[in-house]
This record gives structure tokens, C-alpha cells and sequence, in this order.
């Protein structure tokens, strides 16, 4: 089966049923996507296909070959000279020091940024009904509040 | 003047987490690496009679399965070595008997494979025949003459802790109160609910190291359980966290290390685990549900006389931390006031439960909701406003606490419950009460709480570091080693704030070595709100030191420092005479909440939140941990219901074990810094990690009475258990 993973092609030998979670973990090593509790509730495990956001442990490989899938670590954009241009989820989610132990920040940022996709201006109502998916048990939400309306300030050239 | 200390500095961990860079435990792999599965034992009482892993065995891929049998010592426990690190049927090496399951998170075998679904396949085919025996299914019946006993080789009833206070005369005491307040209150037990599941990884390095690569809170404990368990010297083991995703007190308890420990050091081969979120919620201790009975009695000034508490709290299948944290509960239980005449006594009892154990605010939520009702019910009783009440009986420095001597510190409880009564404007009229012709009512509430710093009860209580600084005309950079665990409350940030404010270089030219056992003193745990003052004294020392022999010259300069606090004394056993601490911390609150009187939703509207915190070192952490707090203390109150049934716990997922998501949180939540130094904290600061938590949920139930007239003494505050408290459900 074929796999479109931050816009490189991974071929990979999977039974069509296996989680895209543990193929993107295990398989692809790309380990920014995180396990929190298998059912969908969490959002520790959200990724983008074809740009929207969705959960990858309960997305099945046979249900993400054939689409764009974009992980954490596809967020930020490479620079000519190598170096991360971070995505502006990512800028805001550092300047208002959102993360306390980081581990649900990757599923936090990754809803933020396809929120932005769809919505580039969203009211604070939009930001707490699209973060309301995703679960941070350090408490973090006034923070992530706060850095989802500052990214889309620093998208539109803030 | 300082630079960076009480700076809002940036977190040093920030860019690899927010890339993905930072690796936690799970997300870790190794060639040639094997995968591990635990067996369950899936029932909260039982013998076991036969085991049989002759199919399991079968599966291919399937290395090794291990047994009791295979446990050097199979005992181990924070406190004693309680509970089998296997349960089966082995000769008993340890002290306890490892052939009885007491809960159903007993691990019973350890299946190891060459792939996840081959040990996932053999766990399916075990075979463990059990007689089941009867289920204490609550410190109540546990408590009665002809219970089964859990634990024979401790004693001959399930009491596994009974602090107890005898302080004045509370006869005399209430002989002289005019008003008397007495209660029953009921608090429940709280799952961690950290985001990052248990995992992970160990192997024996090169240099024959057997090492383990797991989040704890304590890497030096940790390696202390993990060689008593395998029969090991100490030196022969090595545990290092990568990064933590949560802790709250949940990984003071071994989890997963001796068994990965285990099967690395037999087989020679890394083993990883992760466990499921079914598995944490099962496998890893929880907060002490607790049964408290308040007598409180005052004069009609105001002035509190006597106190009579009695405790009891479900410590579980085994000691874990209760008996910390029930000493905790022993202090904490008159509230930061001073009452002459106190009688309490506080009981930890085994039961088939998922262990007590250790949880943000270690037994100090639990006993001051109930000091801090009695304290808002005698106010009512009174006519005294609850701030006026609490300003007449606050601590000060020649009171005594309930161990019947004087607080170490300042007390600094006026302080906090007047910059929270300012900000909230407690002063002013109440705005917005009840709307004729709606359900929906508001109410306002006050608390306070208070909370130790530091370990207690006389442990010898030090941390220690290494500061080396390089450079030659100046000093350019600088490594700072210590072992204390960054468990997200930006320890290792301000930590380096401190080397770069002592040594003078930039932030970003200070190196962090941490979380490790090699080469590596004692920090001790990231818990009881320490770290600040323990690793922050301990680094401050160690780069001051090292300082001086760079200005003597010294190239590079390296110099180690052991912070050790003042000393502190145990409890007496009859009267609970002590020095117990050698810091406490103060938080106040005032809330306003929401009640809907027809649907019983109770929504918190606004927290004024005042912490002392004697130096904010990094004031946007401080705010962190202030707003962070106040969100799992609300999900305990208002929203979190961990459900057992005998025994067996029902909400083993996220999506049965609710907590707070975005949309929950208070619409207001405003932090108030009081600064008021310490002499014994780095730059004066104190700890804050838990302080925030405590006065919240007493503080929440004052205000529903403000908006109902109704007291509620018990959470969580289900709209099933608001409506019958309003007599509007049976």
C-alpha cells in the first residue's frame, strides 16, 4: 500500500485494517503523532488528511492511502538553508509559552492549524468549539486560546 | 537586581516539543528491540490456583513469558515493599503472599515477544484459574471485625496508617464554643488522566548497565525498587526519563519499570511497553477517596475553640504513598487557622481498590474542603462574612498547627485572602443574583488553603547538583547537572534561569543535564511543590560555588553543592506532636459560579486565584501552574466521576472518565503573585505547584450555597447530585 506522508510516498506492508497511528509511529518513525487513549477522545493522535483534521488512531491504513496526510512533522516548511521555518501555529504555540509537559501539544497544534486552513480569521467561539477535541490535562486552555487567535494574526502577516 | 530570575523567561523545552523532536517514553526503539504485554489480573480478590502458559508459550514469536517464579525479590512498594511485582504461585521470596490478587490491576504474568500482536496473541491464551475471595469493596466494610484481611503479614485489621492528634482539650473547647458545626463529608477518588499513557523501554548497555528509559517523578527511587527487585546493586542499574507527558503525583509509583527491567536484564534484548489507557487508568494509583467527619465548634466572635476530625480514607490493595499522604491530611485539617483544642484521628485502610496514592495536593485537598466547610458553615451560623471569619482565627507565627507546634515560616494566609478579596472586590454587593423567573442562580464563595513545601516528618530532605563553567577571560557558558524530573511544570527552565543569573551568561549558554541516575546525585521527587526551593537552592549553590574558583582562576570550574533544608522531626504517635516541615505556602480563592436549578449544571464563572509564592522566578510558569491547577482542581469537583463497582473500576477510558476540555473551563480565571520571601527558598521563592489546586472545591461549594441556600458536602457535583441536594430528585 501507498502512503502520501508530508508529501514523500512510503510504500508499506500493512494489513488494511492496522491503525494509520501505529503505521506512522512504528513503521514511519515519525513519532510526533501521539498515543493517548486509542478511542478517539483524546486528540493526542490528530493529523490532517487531505488537510482536514482527523484521528489517526481511529483511521484506518485502507481509509488514509490515496490522501494527503500531514503529521507534526510536516508542519513547519524548510528553509534554503536547511534550517525550520515553523508553521505559525508553532510560532504562536512558543511565544505565549503554551506547553506545560508537551505531550498533547502535537494533536493541539495540528486541529489549530487546519482550523486555519478553513477559517483564517476565527472568532474566539471558533477556536473553542474547533480545540474543544483535544484534551490537555495540564490545563493549558486559556493559553491555547490565546495562541490559536495570535497564529492566525501571525498568518495574515502579524 | 536580577536579570533572569522573575522573568517570564521562554521554556528551554520548547522548540522540541512543539517540532515533535522531543522523544517521550513510547516513542523511543531500539534494533533488535522486543515488545512486552501484561497479563491483568482483571479481579480485584482472588487466589490463584494453577497458571498455564503451555498455548501462550505456542505462539510464534512469543521469547519469554514471566512469572512470580522469575521475581529475585518479588516485593516492592515507595513506602514498604507491600505488593508482588508478580502475582503467581512462586515460593515467596518477598514478605508478601504473591499467590492473592488484592486488585484488579495486579500484573500476574509478563508476556515477551518479537512483535506487539504475538504477545498480544499469547496474552489471550493464558490460562490462570483463580478462587475468588471476598471484595472489600470500601474502607467502611473493610473497617468491620470479620473482614478478610488483606495484608496478615502487617497486622490483624485493614488499618495500614492511623495518625492521630491530641492537642489542648476539646471537651473544654466545646464547653465554650456558643456555636457547634458538625458534618459528614465524602470526596472521591481522581484518575491522573496525564495524556501520555505508561511506556517504556529498557536494555543493557554496553558497559553491562541494566537501564530503564520510563517517566517517573524520582529517577533515584526508581532505581532503588527496580535493583531491590532484581537482586541487584544499585550501581548496577540506571534509570533515565525521557520526556514526561504528565505526571501529578500518578508516576511516583512504579508502573512498568521492574518488569521491562526484568526481561532486558534475563534476556538481553531491549523490551519496550506501552500500555493501553485501559491499562493506565487500571494500573496506576489514583487520589484518596475519603470519608471525613467534622466537629468544629467557635465563639460568637468568631474565635474557633475545638476541633474533633475523624478521617478515613481507601488506601487501596496497597500502601503506595497513603502514609504520607495521609500526614498530610493530619496537618492540613485545621485549615490555616489556629484552633487551641484539636482531636483527629486520620485511618488509611486496604481494600480491593486501585491504590490511594499520590495526586497534586496530596491529602491536603481532601482535609481542607472539610476545614474549609466547617470554616464557611460556622461564618453562616454566625452572620460573619467567611473572609471576616477566616481573618479572626488565621495562623500566625506564634500560633500552633494541629502537631502543636509553631509554623516554620511566616504564615502568610491574611496576605493571600486579602489580595484575592481585593482583585474579586469581595467587599462590593454581590452583582447579578437571582433573575426572577429563571433556573438559573449565582452565588459567590471564599476559601483558603495551605500546603507544605518539601518532604516531611524528618526525612533528611536535600537535593543535589554540578555546575561546571567554561570560558577562559570570561565566563562563557555553563552545564548544570541535576537529576529532578521536568514533569512539565518548567523545572529545568528556571533552573537554568538560576545558573545564567549567578554565573552571568545568557539563558540559551546554559546546558541541562538531567533525569538520570549515572553520574548523578539525589534530587528527590518532582512533588510536595519542592523542586523550586530543593533544586533551585541546589543549583544556586553549585554555581556559586563553582563561580569562585573561576575568579580564583580555575579553568574550567566545576563544583558540586547538596542543598539540605532545615531538619524536621516524625509524628508522635498518640498525640501527633511534631515539626513537621521546615515551609509552608498559602493560596486563597474567590469564585462565582452558576447554578442551573432545573438541569443542576453548576458552571464556575469566574476564580480569583492568590498565591504566595514568596519570588515568582519565572512569573509565566507561576500562571501556568495557577491556571492549570484550577482546571483539574474543577474536573475533580464538578466533573470528574471515577466509578468502581465492586472493585472493578467502570471508567477505564477517556471516554467514560470525563475531564475538563477547553469548553469547561472558567470564563474567568485571574492570578494574583504575592511575593512574599522565604529565607529558606532561592531568592525567596516558595513552591506553586499545588497550592492553586486546594482551596477550589470548598470554595465552589460555598458558593452553590451562596446562589441555593443548599450546603453540599460532597463531589462530584453530578447534576443528579445538585438536584436531589436541592430536593428537586429522589
Amino acid at each position: 500500500m501507498q502512503l502520501s506522508v508530508n508529501e514523500k510516498t512510503y510504500t508499506v506492508d500493512e494489513t488494511p485494517d492496522r491503525p494509520l497511528l501505529w503505521v506512522l509511529r512504528d513503521e514511519l518513525g515519525l513519532t510526533g503523532t501521539k498515543f493517548g487513549c486509542g478511542v478517539g477522545i483524546c486528540g493526542s493522535c490528530t493529523i490532517h488528511l487531505d488537510g482536514a483534521a482527523a484521528r489517526a488512531c481511529l483511521t484506518p491504513l485502507s481509509a488514509a492511502a490515496g490522501r494527503q496526510i500531514r503529521t507534526l512533522e510536516g508542519l513547519a516548511t524548510e528553509n534554503p538553508d536547511g534550517s525550520l521555518h515553523l508553521h505559525p501555529v508553532q510560532e504562536a504555540f512558543i511565544e505565549l509559552q503554551v506547553h506545560q509537559c508537551g505531550y498533547c501539544m502535537s494533536g493541539q497544534m495540528m486541529t489549530a492549524a487546519a482550523l486555519l486552513e478553513k477559517n483564517p480569521h476565527p472568532t474566539e467561539e471558533e477556536i473553542i468549539t474547533a480545540m474543544d477535541r483535544n484534551l490537555c490535562r495540564c490545563g493549558a486552555y486559556p493559553r491555547i486560546r490565546q495562541a490559536v487567535a495570535r497564529a492566525a494574526e501571525i498568518k495574515a502577516g502579524g | 537586581m536580577t536579570t533572569l530570575v522573575g522573568q517570564s523567561a521562554p521554556r528551554i523545552d520548547a522548540a522540541g516539543k512543539v517540532t515533535g523532536e522531543t522523544l517521550y517514553s513510547g516513542d523511543l526503539t531500539m534494533p533488535g528491540m522486543l515488545h512486552m504485554k501484561i497479563l491483568f489480573a482483571g479481579r480485584p480478590h482472588a487466589r490463584i490456583l494453577r497458571f498455564d502458559a503451555t498455548q501462550a508459550e505456542k505462539v510464534a514469536g512469543v521469547v519469554k513469558i514471566f512469572t512470580a517464579a522469575d521475581v529475585p525479590v518479588n516485593e516492592y512498594g515507595l513506602q514498604i515493599p507491600d505488593q508482588p511485582v508478580l502475582c503467581g504461585l512462586a515460593p515467596a521470596e518477598g514478605r508478601v503472599d504473591a499467590a492473592i490478587v488484592r486488585f484488579t490491576g495486579d500484573q500476574v504474568a509478563a508476556i515477551v515477544a518479537e512483535s506487539e500482536s504475538a504477545a498480544e496473541q499469547a496474552r489471550r491464551l493464558m490460562v490462570v484459574e483463580y478462587e475468588d475471595l471476598p471484595i472489600l469493596a470500601d474502607p467502611e466494610s473493610a473497617l468491620a471485625a470479620d473482614a478478610v484481611l488483606l495484608h496478615p503479614e502487617r497486622g490483624a485489621d485493614n488499618i495500614c496508617v492511623h495518625d492521630k492528634i491530641r492537642k489542648g482539650d476539646v471537651a473544654q473547647g466545646f464547653a465554650a464554643a456558643d456555636v457547634i458545626v458538625k458534618a459528614e463529608y465524602r470526596v472521591p477518588m481522581q484518575e491522573h488522566a496525564y495524556l501520555q499513557p505508561e511506556a517504556g523501554l529498557a536494555f543493557v548497555d554496553e558497559n553491562g548497565l541494566l537501564t530503564v528509559l520510563a517517566a517517573g517523578q524520582w529517577t533515584h527511587v526508581d532505581r532503588k525498587q527496580i535493583a531491590h527487585a532484581l537482586a541487584l546493586s544499585e550501581e548496577k542499574v540506571r534509570v533515565q526519563y525521557p520526556a514526561i507527558g504528565g505526571a501529578f503525583g500518578g508516576r511516583e509509583d512504579l508502573s512498568v519499570q521492574i518488569v521491562l527491567a526484568l526481561a532486558a536484564w534475563k534476556l538481553r534484548r531491549p523490551v519496550k511497553i506501552i500500555w493501553s489507557r485501559q491499562e493506565s487508568i487500571i494500573g496506576h494509583g489514583k487520589r484518596h477517596a475519603m470519608i471525613l467527619r467534622a466537629k468544629w465548634g467557635a465563639k460568637r466572635d468568631g474565635t474557633l475553640t475545638a476541633a474533633e476530625n475523624i478521617i478515613i480514607a481507601d488506601a487501596g490493595a496497597y500502601m503506595y504513598t497513603t502514609n504520607k499522604v495521609l500526614g498530610n491530611s493530619t496537618i492540613t485539617e485545621s485549615g490555616p487557622y489556629f484552633i487551641p483544642n484539636m482531636q483527629a484521628d486520620v485511618i488509611g485502610v486496604y481494600t480491593n481498590n486501585v491504590p490511594g496514592a499520590a495526586f497534586r495536593g496530596f491529602g491536603a485537598p481532601q482535609a481542607l474542603f472539610m476545614a474549609e466547610s466547617q470554616m464557611n458553615k460556622l461564618a453562616e451560623k454566625l452572620g460573619l462574612d467567611p473572609l471576616e471569619m477566616r481573618r479572626r482565627n488565621a495562623l500566625k507565627m506564634t500560633d500552633t498547627l494541629a502537631v502543636g507546634t509553631p509554623p516554620p515560616n511566616r504564615p502568610t494566609v491574611l496576605d493571600v485572602m486579602q489580595a484575592a478579596a481585593e482583585k474579586f472586590g469581595w467587599a462590593q454587593p454581590a452583582a447579578g443574583a437571582r433573575q426572577p423567573n429563571s433556573a438559573l442562580a449565582r452565588g459567590r464563595g471564599f476559601a483558603a488553603g495551605f500546603k507544605n513545601i518539601g518532604f516531611s516528618f524528618g526525612y533528611k530532605e536535600n537535593c543535589w547538583a554540578r555546575v561546571e563553567i567554561f570560558g577562559a577571560k570570561k565566563v562563557e557558558s555553563v552545564t548544570v547537572w541535576c537529576a529532578a524530573a521536568e514533569v512539565g511544570q518548567g523545572n529545568h527552565t528556571i533552573l537554568a534561569q538560576i545558573a545564567a543569573e549567578v554565573t552571568g551568561v545568557p539563558l540559551e549558554n546554559v546546558q541541562m543535564v538531567t533525569m538520570d541516575t549515572l553520574d548523578m546525585g539525589n534530587a528527590g521527587s518532582a512533588s510536595a511543590s519542592r523542586l523550586t526551593v530543593m533544586s533551585g537552592n541546589a543549583v544556586k549553590g553549585a554555581a556559586e560555588a563553582a563561580l569562585a574558583k573561576w575568579q580564583s582562576a580555575e579553568r574550567p570550574a566545576l563544583a558540586e553543592f547538596t542543598y539540605l533544608a532545615p531538619p524536621t522531626t516524625p509524628m508522635d504517635k498518640e498525640t501527633g506532636f511534631c515539626m513537621p516541615n521546615f515551609m509552608y505556602a498559602y493560596a486563597a480563592q474567590a469564585v462565582e459560579v452558576e447554578v442551573d436549578t432545573d438541569l443542576g449544571h453548576v458552571r464556575l464563572l469566574r476564580v480569583v486565584s492568590a498565591n504566595d509564592v514568596g519570588k515568582a522566578i519565572n512569573p509565566a510558569q507561576v500562571q501556568g501552574q495557577v491556571e492549570g491547577a484550577i482546571v483539574q482542581a474543577q474536573g475533580y469537583v464538578i466533573q470528574e466521576n471515577f466509578v468502581s463497582r465492586n472493585g472493578k473500576p467502570l471508567t477505564d477510558q477517556l471516554s467514560t472518565y470525563l475531564i475538563p476540555t477547553i469548553l469547561d473551563i472558567p470564563e474567568k480565571m485571574e492570578t494574583v503573585i504575592v511575593e512574599i520571601p522565604d529565607e529558606n527558598g532561592p531568592w525567596g521563592a516558595k513552591g506553586v505547584g499545588e497550592l492553586p489546586y486546594l482551596p477550589l472545591a470548598p470554595a465552589i461549594t460555598a458558593a452553590i450555597h451562596d446562589a441555593t441556600g443548599v450546603w453540599i458536602d460532597e463531589f462530584p457535583l453530578t447534576p443528579e447530585r445538585v438536584l436531589k441536594a436541592l430536593g428537586k430528585l429522589n
